[in-house]
């Protein structure tokens, strides 16, 4: 026997290009190395010869036979088959040829490679995913699949993270290997209760066996800035609106802009008056450059036994308006280990601390409303008012604006949240088709809340004369039991058989904990000797047990087909109503694998495929014990004997009991193709779907005479459909030494109420008084969209009296008054004039990704839009809605005027007797953008250079610079054409002043060691 | 020996699959709710039985009645009160204006207010039979809830007519009812403030704020005359007491029914109870144990405030003036209004017209600032405490001095003028307003027409802008009392009542369609 000897050489691609990351293993044991960046490697081999394996994902496998240590040359080719991804689907995986259902996937690397902080990376690389930013850092996105199912409840996704059915929370984007989105029901079926928003499927980063440990470091550092601001009136200007508003309806100047008042300084003290101060509020309230940041340090390796990959994460990004920021730190362990043939074991382990400061709009008035409102001639500060801010007098200024800066800055809300995931899992493989997967996992979240208000007094609207300290603290713990075996073989080679049957519990428990008091002093800012205290504490859990069955069967891989089951027992439901059955089947047919297509050479892939499934959301949504009325205990108090010593206390309750309560189920059939042409140089996937749903769980609305103040009861009534079609084209070339690679979606989705409680039930929205008078801004109705902007039609201005006269009724009208249209034609303009003015669904969403590389050098653009969708501007109405006295946009000034007739803006008129106000058309925006979503150039050093320069220590080095929302292409007169909604209500599309999106410059790099 | 391993492997998995069924099925689906006793667990003993009725207290002390919207409808629907300006909101404006529609903010707060009351009060007298532990406690309880549904119903049918009519609390999504007749509801009202007298006791023997016999049998007077009743109401009037401990008299210092420190003086039949706690703080929504107990009357009307509300010329002119060939100056206009000039802030702050946003008044042909006093407690406060702080000053419901000008009012209908103008001249005697008796130069009391135009003037200048007014014009412009009706946009046959919300119209399949006439 000869003694060991020792064979090194390198591997590169057919362009010759080194190949590192290539596993060379010597066959039949456990030994193997890996290449490094430059393509090398060196292998011991015990013994005369061995044969070498060299294996990479994406080309075919190579054995090469080595009887002594000569240096090799290997070449390893392409593999177009292996190419074929591997889907992540639910309870185990499919090759990318074999899916059935809408199943779309992005690596990670996509989204790594794109300085954004979260899931909202997402946005725009999955055909009928929707991603909506929502508000200030910290505020999660508002993400929905294929249009909206619901009318009461989110639209949110299920996310199964190393499948495990939980929160993103902890998921560093550096650390994804893969994101998998099952569209369709007879993919999301498989999740039975929790599918029908679609399931999104991630899998973290694992580690390769027999691989040396790497070092990867990735990080940013930008500066974030306002990309658009509102041009409001100056002191001077102001003055002229005050008269042209408040003068027409013969009220008198406010005390504060008669010239005693007016000339007096803005604080005792101050050599600077009223009349000379002009503050632009702002530039008070936004700032200039903020800092966003992410660093990333991450560890993977293994031996033949263990491979890992751990991570560290930080992530910070501060506001670009005052008191606004958020951070997350995170730390992740992720390990699995080959013990035997049989046996292996895995674990994940993730904890993450999460920051945010954020505002609270006080009375609804959000910050931004407060900065168009407040008034210029004010100072933002006054060091003699307790806090140190000023704010306006109400009465005295005749206006009652709250001062921004320093609602932003006195008051502090902060989240602390710290998170903790664990995942164990043991797989034994009993045979080559035959696998047993038990999974126990802990996931633990704790959120703390606190608000905190010091004794201030601003001299006006704001004031707080004891600290006021509120401190909540929620925590979850949620548990998940899940047994899997999982059976697949192929016999006599054609007939090949995949099933899988599951039977998996998950528990949860959640807690709440509040606490709240008063200081009469500024120094403790904790409850410690507080007064007024008040506590609370509840908590409830629920639990969810599932049995899940699925069988697979191709013939030559040619003819697909494939049926789950589902059967969800749910605790929240009513005894008689917690079990229901999710069922799902679906057909393929690889038209490539025919005889007739062997000739047609072009069509390197073609598959049709059909789905149907029935899905439901979750029904935690609905609290842990939504059937039944509970007594509001001691929820209330009174002050007999004018006491607050000995308080009476109130129980009552509101609303009804509804033990019929169940989940909402969605049917929805699918029908795709998959082309591939080229050798898959050119890629299209196409799907057309209907989802219709049925037993919609609505707040069906009380008449106020039953007592619960209008408040709904709930239950399954009602019916909506989506219907829509997506595409995706891509082009790759992937030779040569100038790559790039073209990805374009294409999405579209119609919605439809197809009934509700009632055949004229109406769901009415968004109202209120600052924005509009109060009337309701979306209505839904059978036969529209979901909460579909409702208002009058503007007809024009009234020119004169004559026009007023001789037009339909319009109480209050006078010249210069907007005219609206008698939709009902009964001669009166009012309510029942009211009718649909446009929807925040767009008609489509398209984006195009371009990636390239030349060289050393790589660059991405990726552009992202939507269109044919309306924003109701409510903001609008702040900036030129006039209904009384508030700092205003520039607009106002061109109100109309006998002298003025030119203008689209209506007079101003303190009042507002005609309503000019109202939701109308008026509002309603074009909210069509295309952006240019991210930009990106980046550089890698030379390998050989930086590996000589470093003593070997740094194999790959990139820097880049790279800029998210650089340019937006809208109509859209706000500051952001991206709209969310107001606390998850019926509200999606309406501006109500929403914290916008900022333009980020980035600085990055990306290093390997 | 490999398959050896696999048996073991196997059985190990057995093991696995079968303990996690198991623990599942320990931890079983039937969860029952840990924070909260649901509906049939409640209202069993009678001390759950007074929580009940104290959340009807929590729903009348709401912002949706008497500390915001209920003083609102019922000043915006009488002719005491005008715009302050140009910050009266929209919804306001519009009431005050004529031009309710059934989207109305504040007919809609008040509307659904009153029937959460109702409900609550249902709630009660439904449960209240299985009760015993403590019968008495129970009876007085059903009284308390008996006289809050009365005023509610009270209040519901004089602003919009015949109502939907629940005297149990609903159980399914279908227990619509249909609209009453007047009838109907005005027999419902009387029955029980008759069976609340009956169990009440009188204030000595009660919780101050607390419902009392006298209280319903004001009500019942109030209701009584409204329904043409006057002999009814004349008979429950004189039930009240006038001596000892539980006897009500008029205080001497008419501004003590109108201050915090002042509150259940020997005057005041029914109050509604606010306390400040010192931090500014209104409860503008919601429930909780330790929301805000203000009002926030204090800051909507108060001339240093919101102002959103001012004397009406009509009232400011209505007041006795030497200036107008009165033989004395009505002292109580400068108890019910500020004007420039006056002091406040327990004498310190002299009130001036640019301290007063918006509108000016015109008294006896002089334009000035002029505002509300009664119930702002600037009395004792000045900027910049006053520019924002909703109060804890009591709102007066029913206090006696409306007992003896309702008694007036009876016994002049019932043919008693003399006795009537005994009553009015038992009013003008207070000691700090001490008016001339009646008759005087400008109000004879020679027929009962001249009485009743005494009864109208002197009711409009004692209760000035104490939510009286609305009801009052209802009545006397029913038997035509009013030579102009009080509203210069009166247009018979819709401006009587107010439209039914729109929200009730929606979503109550039997009042659909049943829209009061004009809206």
């Amino acid at each position: 026997m000869k003694p060991a000897f020792s064979v090194s050489g390198k591997v590169t691609d057919e362009d010759n290009q080194p190949l590192p990351g290539v596993s060379v293993a010597i066959k039949g044991t456990t030994q193997g190395v890996t290449t490094d960046a430059s393509g090398n490697f060196k292998i011991t081999v015990p013994g005369n010869s061995a044969v070498l394996v060299f294996k990479l994902i994406g080309f075919m496998q190579q054995e090469v036979t080595v009887t002594s240590g000569t240096e090799l040359k290997v070449q390893m080719k392409k593999d177009t088959k292996s190419l074929e991804e591997v889907v992540v689907v639910g309870y185990g995986s499919q090759k990318r040829a074999k899916v059935t259902g809408a199943v779309s996937s992005v690596s990670g690397k996509t989204l790594a490679s794109l300085p954004v902080g979260g899931i909202e990376a997402l946005q725009g690389r999955i055909a009928g995913l929707t991603v909506t930013s929502n508000g200030s850092p910290g505020t999660g996105a508002i993400i929905s699949l294929r249009g909206i199912s619901s009318v009461n409840y989110g639209s949110d996704p299920l996310y199964i993270v190393d499948g495990y059915p939980g929160s993103l929370t902890g998921v560093d984007i550096k650390d994804i290997q893969s994101i998998d989105v099952l569209k369709d029901a007879s993919a999301a079926a498989i999740y039975g209760s929790r599918g029908t928003n679609g399931v999104i499927i991630i899998t973290t980063k694992k580690g390769n066996n027999n691989s040396r440990t790497e070092v990867t470091i990735d990080s940013y550092y930008g500066i974030q800035n306002v990309i658009k601001k509102y041009d409001l009136l100056n002191t001077q200007q102001y003055l002229q609106y005050e008269r042209a508003l408040n003068g027409s309806a013969g009220i008198a100047l406010p005390p504060r802009l008669q010239p005693e008042n007016f000339n007096k300084p803005i604080y005792a003290g101050s050599s600077q008056t009223f009349a000379q101060t002009n503050t632009n509020w702002q530039d008070a309230y936004f700032r200039s450059n903020a800092p966003i940041q992410q660093h990333n340090v991450a560890l993977s390796g293994g031996n033949a036994v263990t491979r890992f990959y751990t991570s560290a994460n930080y992530f910070d990004q501060q506001g670009i308006a005052q008191g606004l920021s958020a951070y997350h730190k995170a730390i992740r362990v992720n390990a699995d280990h080959t013990i035997s043939k049989i046996l292996s074991f895995g674990e994940t382990f993730n904890a993450t601390v999460n920051h945010q400061l954020y505002g609270v709009d006080a009375g609804n008035r959000t910050a931004i409303t407060n900065v168009v409102r407040m008034q210029p001639y004010l100072p933002v500060y006054n060091p003699n008012n307790a806090g140190g801010f000023m704010g306006p007098q109400n009465s005295f200024d005749g206006s009652d604006p709250t001062n921004p800066v320093e609602a932003a800055n006195l008051i502090n809300n902060t989240n602390h949240g710290f998170t903790i995931h664990g995942n164990a899992y043991a797989t034994l493989k009993f045979a080559s088709w035959l696998n047993f997967k038990s999974i126990y996992g802990i996931d633990y979240g704790t959120n703390k809340n606190n608000t905190y208000t010091p004794i201030y007094n601003d001299g006006g609207t704001s004031s707080s004369p004891t600290a006021v300290i509120n401190y909540t603290r929620g925590s979850s713990t949620t548990q998940l039991f899940s047994q899997q075996l999982t059976f697949d073989k192929t016999f006599g080679n054609k007939h090949h058989v995949n099933a899988v049957v599951v039977y998996e519990a998950q528990s949860s428990r959640g807690d709440n904990q509040v606490s709240t008091g008063n200081q009469n002093t500024n120094t403790v800012k904790t409850l410690n000797g507080a007064t007024n205290l008040f506590t609370n504490f509840t908590y409830g859990t629920n639990l969810l047990v599932s049995e899940v069955a699925r069988l697979g069967y191709d013939f030559e891989g040619k003819y697909l087909i494939s049926g789950s089951i589902r059967r969800d027992g749910l605790s929240v439901f009513a005894p008689g109503h917690k079990h229901e059955s999710f069922p799902a089947a679906s057909l393929g047919w690889k038209v490539d694998q025919e005889d007739f297509m062997k000739g047609l050479k072009s069509v390197s892939s073609l598959k049709l495929r059909a789905g149907y499934g029935v899905t439901g959301i979750n029904g935690t949504v609905l609290g842990n014990y939504p059937y039944l009325q509970p007594i509001s205990s001691n929820i209330a108090t009174y002050p007999f004997n004018g006491s607050l010593a000995d308080l009476g206390n109130a129980s009552f309750y509101s609303g009804l009991s509804n033990p019929n309560l169940s989940w909402e189920t969605t049917k929805q059939t699918n029908i795709g193709l998959d082309l591939g042409l080229f050798q898959d140089a050119f890629t299209l996937a196409a799907e057309v779907y209907t989802r219709k749903t049925d037993n919609l769980l609505l707040t069906v609305p009380t008449p106020p005479s039953f007592g619960f103040n209008g408040a709904g009861t709930l239950a399954n009534v009602g019916s909506m459909r989506n219907r829509g079609f997506e595409i995706t084209l891509g082009y790759h070339k992937t030779k040569g030494e100038f790559k790039y690679d073209i990805t374009g979606n294409f999405s579209l989705n119609r919605n439809k109420v197809l009934t509700l409680n009632t055949a004229n039930a109406s769901i009415t929205a968004g109202g209120d008084a600052d924005y509009g008078g109060g009337n309701p801004l979306t209505n839904t109705v059978v036969g529209q969209p979901v909460q579909s902007f409702y208002g009058l039609i503007v007809d024009g201005i009234f020119q004169n009296a004559a026009e007023v006269s001789n037009s339909p009724t319009q109480t209050g009208a006078a010249p210069g008054d907007i005219k609206f249209k008698d939709v009902n034609h009964d001669g009166v303009i009012n309510d029942a004039d009211r009718t649909f003015i446009g929807s925040y669904l767009p008609k489509f969403t398209y984006s195009l990704n371009y990636s390239a590389s030349y060289k050393n050098f790589d660059a991405v653009v990726f552009f992202q839009g939507v269109y044919g969708n309306k924003i109701f501007n409510a903001e609008r109405i702040i900036l030129e809605g006039m209904p009384r006295l508030f700092n205003a946009g520039t607009n106002v000034l061109n109100a109309w005027t006998p002298t003025n007739t030119g203008t689209n803006v209506p007079r101003a008129f303190s009042g507002d007797p005609n309503g000019n106000k109202r939701p109308s058309t008026r509002w309603i925006e074009s909210g069509s953008y295309l952006r240019v979503k991210n930009m990106q150039i980046g550089y890698n050093f030379p390998t050989s250079w930086l590996r000589a320069k470093t003593d070997n220590a740094l194999n790959r080095l990139r820097i880049y610079v790279a800029s998210t929302n650089l340019l937006t292409f809208t109509k859209y007169k706000g500051l952001d054409p991206e709209i969310g909604s107001r606390n998850g209500t019926l509200t999606n599309g309406i501006d109500y002043g929403q914290y916008p999106q900022p333009r980020v410059v980035q600085l990055g790099l990306q290093a390997t060691f | 020996m490999k398959t050896k391993k696999i048996y073991l492997w196997s059985a190990l998995t057995a093991i696995i699959v079968t303990a996690t069924v198991n623990s599942c099925k320990k931890g079983s689906l039937n969860t029952s709710d840990p924070n909260n006793v649901t509906t049939d667990q409640y209202y069993k003993n009678s001390a759950q039985l007074t929580n009940g009725v104290n959340s009807i207290y929590v729903a009348i002390h709401s912002l949706g009645l008497v500390s915001r919207e209920w003083f609102f409808i019922h000043d915006l629907r009488s002719d005491e009160v005008a715009a302050g300006g140009g910050q009266l909101e929209a919804p306001r404006g519009q009431m005050l204006n004529g031009n309710s529609d059934p989207a109305n903010s504040v007919l809609n707060s008040v509307w659904n207010t009153w029937y959460i009351a109702i409900f609550r009060a249902n709630v009660v007298i439904q449960n209240a039979p299985a009760v015993t532990d403590n019968t008495a406690l129970r009876d007085r309880l059903v009284g308390e809830a008996k006289f809050l549904r009365a005023w509610a119903y009270f209040d519901l049918v004089s602003q919009w007519g015949g109502v939907p009519l629940y005297t149990v609390p609903v159980k399914t999504p279908n227990d619509f009812q249909p609209r009453a007749s007047e009838t109907e509801v005005y027999a419902l009202i009387v029955k029980d403030l008759q069976d609340a007298a009956a169990v009440l006791p009188e204030k000595t023997g009660i919780d101050k704020g607390r419902a009392t016999a006298s209280a319903a049998n004001a009500m019942l007077g109030r209701v009584l005359m409204q329904t043409g009743d006057y002999a009814g109401a004349k008979a429950a009037l004189l039930k009240i007491p006038t001596t000892g401990a539980n006897g009500y008299t008029l205080t001497s210092r008419y501004l003590d029914n109108f201050e915090e420190e002042t509150e259940f003086n020997s005057e005041s039949i029914f109050e509604i109870v606010f306390v400040d706690k010192g931090d500014s703080g209104f409860n503008w929504g919601g429930d909780s144990p330790t929301e805000a107990q203000s009002t926030v009357r204090n800051q909507e009307y108060n001339p240093i405030a919101w102002r959103n509300l001012i004397p009406s010329n009509k009232l400011i002119n209505e007041f006795e003036n030497t200036a107008t060939g009165a033989a004395k100056s009505d002292p109580r206009f400068h108890y019910t209004c500020y004007q420039s000039g006056d002091t406040y802030n327990k004498g310190t702050s002299v009130l001036l017209d640019g301290d007063q946003n918006g509108n000016s008044s015109v008294m006896n042909g002089v334009t000035k600032k002029i505002s509300f006093r009664k119930f702002m407690i600037i009395y004792k406060e000045g900027l910049p405490a006053a520019s924002f702080h909703p109060g804890g000053n009591n709102q007066r419901i029913i206090r006696y001095a409306e007992v003896l000008l309702m008694l007036a009012e009876c016994e002049n209908e019932l043919g008693n003028t003399a006795a009537a103008v005994n009553y009015l001249n038992m009013i003008r005697a207070r000691a700090d307003v001490a008016m001339p008796a009646y008759p005087t130069a400008q109000f004879p009391v020679g027929s009962k027409a001249d009485v009743v135009k005494a009864i109208m003037h002197e009711k409009m200048v004692e209760m000035g802008c104490e939510e009286v007014r609305n009801i009052d014009i209802l009545r006397w412009r029913k038997k035509q009392y009013f030579t102009t009706d009080p509203f210069s946009y009166f247009k018979k046959g819709r401006d009587e009542l107010l439209p039914i919300p729109q929200a009730e119209l929606d979503n109550n399949p039997k009042v659909n369609g049943h829209q009061n006439p004009g809206y």
